[in-house]
């Protein structure tokens, strides 16, 4: 049987009763450790479980995915991910091959940042499609994401903005070679974030094209979410260029339509003055 | 010789109307370097203390004990002409002296890189020909460049002491000789360089303009009719008239220069010129070239080489020649010298000639710009180098690099174009691969210092105006081979040169003792700097790769290596050959691969290219600097490519400007250009690594069809995306009838008749075929020319020799790549056996990787 195991936001201790009992009947535990990271480490994860746990690098899920699956048909294997292994993350390609091999499967879910972020104020009704925003690099900088979520925000519906997290990235050059040589890992925080938004801003207006999202958009940034020391911040795009979220990771959230219960809550972690230029479409019903 | 300080030089060098930058270039053993030293001791700004060596501008002791050019080497001479001859200069002067920077180069063909290094910083060539063998492979391959490059060519026939003491040719076969080689050169100037209405005018060269010099470098005498004509003037108007003005003089001179040459004749009985062969009395009448001009030189020679001692003493009086004593005592070879060089004297006839027809730094630039430079021609750069100006931006392009006495630093040298540069000042130093507005491949440093390079010989100077060819200290570290410095912030490049050879052939060297391995990799580096051709390369193997156009070129720098930039023992392999991998057919299949995560699918297909679109790309014709539309336009012109996709070229490679495209035939495929840099990444690495043996490929055209992408940008980054283009293009070449292509030497054999059956023994073993035979007229010379692969080349040389009693030379170029025929995965064929031996050298896995690993199922 392969178990795929959602270990929920914070640390060692948010895995599910079920997910524990299910890893500790497993004879090999994997722990995927490129799409997201918890932010204790995996000694911490091991002894809490009482289980020694094997990193799966982005190598190893995606070429080399049939060594995780061996034996899984005899005996049981447990695919650890953090947050829900259906949630922000992409692992269908694993649960395809184990059907293939006829091995069987089971999925334990846990929290995600998919869900969690609600807490931030904002319901998860009215979210749009999800998407990531990428670390630029010199010649590419791609821009579909800020469409998307002026599509989202014309729709009245709030965009998750996952931000890119690089670990065990190779260089061009050392993936040419085929150098396992890795850079440094980096995750991209919320005034990062913001900076390339307002980037995409600026060079589309210079073109004269249609703003779906400015520099006053009503965003929320919120950090390390599910831990202790989580934070959330309610701010205009341009507020959240500046601020310090802390450790990572990072999301964003840009708000489409607000519900004067949205706004209440939002006032709760807002930066001065965010939100005094909201304008009232209907009664119950806010923009920015 | 004359002596100048630095501050006399550098008060010449504000005249840019009298400068003459000039290359000499020629085939192997035409003479060149011979003749350059005739004109440097008549010329030469050096100290005297180093005057009077020969070959000169042969600096390596490698060059005298071999008697051939290695290094192009440049000394400037300073030259003052007549205020009568000022009249002759059909542009701009600025008073009687000259400086004239020359710039000799190698005429073997392994060696021509430093010649298209030498042609760049030149506006003129003085191109020297054999007049016993003639215009040879060299010569065209140097011409041709020159052409190409916008350089003015002038013409000496040298070595005529061998034509007349050895053949004994009579004055009228000698004639026809010349006349054949000048009509070779102007076919030559004619196929490759623009028509009278081109930017240059007419430069077909022309005895009867005076831009053909006869004579001989050995014996240190040459002429062009313009001597003869002025003689013959001065003889005919000094009975009687008065002094002529300067003017007046000229065109005299200029009259007589049109009789003394074709079809014009001489009644030597009469005195008179005449337009028929026949005379008033039915006799025939000699040539006025052969009877005014070779008829005194065959005298002389007859005269001393037959020992007439009283006619010698009337001829010498007759020709106003004044012996030293010394000289009176000679007799026979030396005599004749003495006497040749006397009265006609090499170094005046041909300066004369080259500051006469040679165009000025001002005059050249103007039609050189547009070649010169990539940017937009009415910038500021641009306009500075059109008008030459001082005071404009400085342009200046780095041609090659010269090793100093300090070990390991080198000399950047070439020249400046625009602008004047000057120690200490902070300049921008651009790589080739810059490009504006970005930062890669950018340094700003100060120079540290600009010097004179003369010959063997360095002396530092403040600065130095555009027009000049100057050297920099300082700017070694941040260039590799080339590069353009400039102080004009939105500069872009100045253009890379185009070598007419490649780096074929490669050898792979380690040290002897493995603790020597620093010093190696440090030495390779200077190599790669010290040639602007070889390449230095360091396999994934961790086998150091030298790769060179030649056996010689690599022996040279072999031994360079060893003694100089590494200064350790070395063990060497074999001599190897580069190849290409290509493909023959459109693949069999639409190829799929998916991304490591799955969500992302490429589909593509490969086609080879059409005939010639891949010499095409190499020579220039179509590059990825190109304007789009103007690319398309050749495309779909020449090779009937559909307009729509000829401007949806992707990009060339690989490095971004190889023989081979990547195209985007999709339709209406979202967010496809956020993944374009990841496809082409991977194109670039395929394309330079191809699926059969990790060779470059060659004249293959990749299509993509569709794509299928992850909605969000996150899962399709350049690591989900480069290697999934690769294993695409891999699949894409397995399924297209992968071929070999190796690279072909058009070889040009000199030798007597009698053992042409020897050459064709060897040709046949070394699987070479020959498509031309001919006799060189007027001797018992065989020229064959033949194709042979480079693979079968090394000890080429030495098996000829052997084989003919060591009378015929070879002279290898490469010309073109082949395919080897058949497939390579059948083990029964060659490309089979030449895959498996590249893939063993290179430590890669025994065979070919089955399509399977590439290929992935819906």
């Amino acid at each position: 049987m392969l178990y795929l195991v959602g270990l929920g936001l914070g640390d060692a201790t948010d895995i599910t009763v079920k997910g524990l009992a299910a890893v500790r009947g497993c004879s090999r535990v994997y722990l995927e450790a490129y799409t997201s990271i918890l932010t204790v480490g995996k000694e911490a994860l091991e002894e809490y479980y009482g289980m020694p746990l094997i990193l799966a690098d982005r190598d190893l899920v995606e070429q080399q995915a049939d060594e995780i699956l061996k034996d899984a048909d005899v005996t049981d294997v447990a695919f650890l991910v953090v947050g829900d292994p259906f949630g922000a993350t992409t692992h269908s390609d694993l649960v395809l091959r184990a059907v293939h091999a006829g091995i069987p499967y089971k999925v334990i879910h846990n929290a995600s940042i998919m869900n969690a972020v609600g807490c931030c104020g904002l319901q998860l009704y009215n979210f749009g499609e999800t998407v990531s925003l990428v670390f630029w690099t010199e010649t590419w900088k791609p821009e579909s994401f800020y469409d998307k979520i002026c599509k989202n925000r014309k729709a009245g519906q709030h965009t998750l903005c996952l931000l890119d997290i690089k670990v065990k990235e190779q260089s061009v050059e050392n993936m040419m070679r085929g150098k396992k040589i890795f850079e440094p890992p980096r995750f991209m925080t919320v005034g990062q974030a913001a900076d390339q938004l307002i980037q995409i801003i600026e060079r589309r207006r210079e073109e004269g094209g249609e703003l779906g999202v400015t520099e006053d958009t009503v965003c929320v940034g919120v950090a390390r979410l599910g831990a202790d020391d989580q934070l959330i911040r309610t701010g205009t795009l341009r507020q959240l260029l500046s601020c310090d979220l802390g450790e990572p990771l990072h999301s964003l959230v840009v708000t489409g339509h607000l519900h004067p219960l949205e706004v209440d809550m939002l006032r709760v972690n807002a930066e001065p003055d965010a939100l005094k230029d909201l304008k009232s479409i209907d009664s119950s019903t806010f923009c920015s | 010789m004359v002596n100048f300080t630095t501050d006399q030089i550098r008060s010449i060098m504000d005249k840019k109307s009298n400068i003459r930058n000039m290359s000499v270039i020629a085939h192997v053993d035409h003479g060149k370097s011979t003749l350059t030293d005739s004109l440097v001791s008549k010329a030469g700004i050096i100290s005297s203390s180093r005057a009077g060596e020969t070959r000169f501008t042969d600096t390596r002791k490698d060059e005298q004990e071999r008697c051939i050019t290695i290094k192009s080497t440049a000394i400037s001479m300073y030259y003052e002409l007549a205020d009568s001859d000022l009249a002759f200069i059909k542009q701009n002067v600025d008073g009687n002296g000259f400086l004239i920077n020359l710039i000799d180069s190698p005429g073997h063909v392994d060696f021509s890189s430093e010649v298209t290094a030498a042609l760049r910083v030149t506006d003129g060539a003085l191109v020297v020909v054999d007049c016993v063998s003639g215009v040879c492979v060299q010569t065209e391959t140097v011409l041709r460049q020159a052409i190409a490059e916008r350089i003015k060519p002038v013409l000496m026939m040298n070595k005529m002491d061998r034509a007349l003491l050895e053949l004994q040719l009579e004055p009228d076969a000698l004639f026809q000789t010349f006349q054949r080689i000048v009509e070779n050169v102007n076919v030559i100037i004619s196929t490759y360089g623009e028509d009278e209405s081109g930017p240059m005018g007419n430069i077909m060269i022309d005895p009867i303009v005076g831009t053909v010099g006869f004579g001989s470098g050995l014996h240190g005498w040459a002429f062009t009719l313009k001597q003869f004509a002025e003689m013959y003037v001065a003889k005919f108007t000094a009975k009687g008239s008065a002094e002529l003005g300067p003017a007046e003089r000229c065109k005299k001179v200029e009259d007589m220069m049109k009789k003394l040459w074709g079809d014009r004749y001489f009644d030597p009985n009469a005195g008179k010129f005449s337009k028929s062969s026949t005379g008033p009395d039915g006799q025939k009448l000699p040539r006025t070239f052969c009877q005014l001009i070779l008829d005194p030189i065959f005298k002389v020679f007859d005269a001393i080489m037959n020992f007439k001692k009283d006619e010698t003493a009337k001829l010498i009086e007759k020709l106003d020649v004044k012996l030293d004593s010394d000289d009176k005592e000679k007799e026979g070879k030396p005599l004749l010298k003495a006497v040749m060089r006397r009265w006609l004297p090499a170094g005046e006839a041909l300066l004369q000639m080259i500051t006469i027809h040679l165009p000025s730094p001002v005059t050249a630039q103007r039609y050189r710009c547009e070649l010169l430079y990539e940017g937009p021609g009415d910038d500021e750069a641009a306009m500075g180098i059109k008008n030459c100006d001082s005071k404009a931006p400085l342009m200046m392009y780095i041609s090659k690099m010269v090793p100093t006495t300090d070990k390991g630093r080198f000399y950047a040298f070439g020249r400046v174009f625009s602008g004047t540069v000057s120690t200490g000042l902070k300049v921008r130093i651009m790589g080739p691969n810059f490009s504006p507005g970005k930062k890669e491949d950018l340094f700003i440093k100060p120079i540290q210092r600009t010097i004179l390079m003369m010959g063997r010989y360095v002396e530092p100077i403040e600065d130095v105006p555009c027009g000049n060819i100057v050297g920099l200290v300082g700017v070694d570290q941040y260039l590799i081979k080339t590069g353009t410095i400039t102080t004009y912030e939105q500069a872009h490049n100045m253009r890379v040169m185009k070598f007419s050879v490649s780096p074929v052939v490669r050898v792979a060297v380690e040290a002897k003792n493995p603790a020597d391995l620093p010093k190696l990799v440090e030495g390779l580096k200077r190599l790669a700097k010290s040639d602007p051709m070889v390449q230095c390369i360091i396999e994934e193997s961790g086998e150091h790769i030298i790769a060179g156009a030649g056996e010689l070129h690599l022996e040279i720098c072999l031994k360079d290596l060893e003694e100089d930039h590494a200064g350790i023992p070395l063990k060497k392999s074999d001599p190897v050959v580069s190849y290409r991998e290509t493909v023959s057919e459109e693949s069999e299949q639409m190829c799929l691969s998916k991304s490591p995560n799955k969500h992302n699918r490429l589909f593509m297909k490969a086609r080879p290219f059409p005939d010639g679109l891949a010499d095409d790309i190499e020579k220039g014709e179509v590059t990825h600097r190109q304007e789009l539309k103007a690319r398309a336009r050749y495309l779909t012109d020449k090779y009937e490519w559909e307009v729509s996709e000829a401007r949806k070229i992707w990009c060339f490679g690989p490095d971004g400007s190889g023989a081979n495209l990547l195209v985007d035939v999709t339709k209406g495929v979202q967010y496809l250009n956020e993944i374009k840099d990841s496809v082409v990444a991977g194109f670039q690495w395929a394309s330079k690594e191809g699926a059969l043996c990790e060779e470059n490929m060659r004249a293959v055209r990749f299509d993509i069809h569709d794509v299928t992408l992850h909605a969000d940008a996150i899962h399709r980054g350049g690591g989900q995306i480069i290697p999934t283009a690769r294993r695409v293009l891999y699949a894409c070449q397995l399924t297209a009838q992968p071929r070999l292509m190796e690279p072909v030497y058009q070889v040009e054999i000199q030798c007597p008749e009698q053992v042409v059956g020897g050459i064709y023994g060897v040709l046949n073993r070394k699987r070479g075929h020959v498509f031309e035979e001919s006799q060189v007229i007027g001797t018992p010379m065989f020229i064959v020319k033949a194709f042979l692969p480079v693979n079968e080349s090394f000890g080429f040389t030495a098996d000829l020799r052997s084989n003919t009693g060591g009378q015929a030379f070879p002279q290898c170029v490469f010309d073109h790549w082949q395919i080897l025929p058949g497939d390579p995965s059948d083990p029964a064929t060659r490309p089979f056996q030449v895959v498996a031996e590249i893939r063993k050298r290179k430590g890669l896995k025994e065979n070919i990787p089955s399509v399977d690993n590439y290929l992935d199922k819906l």
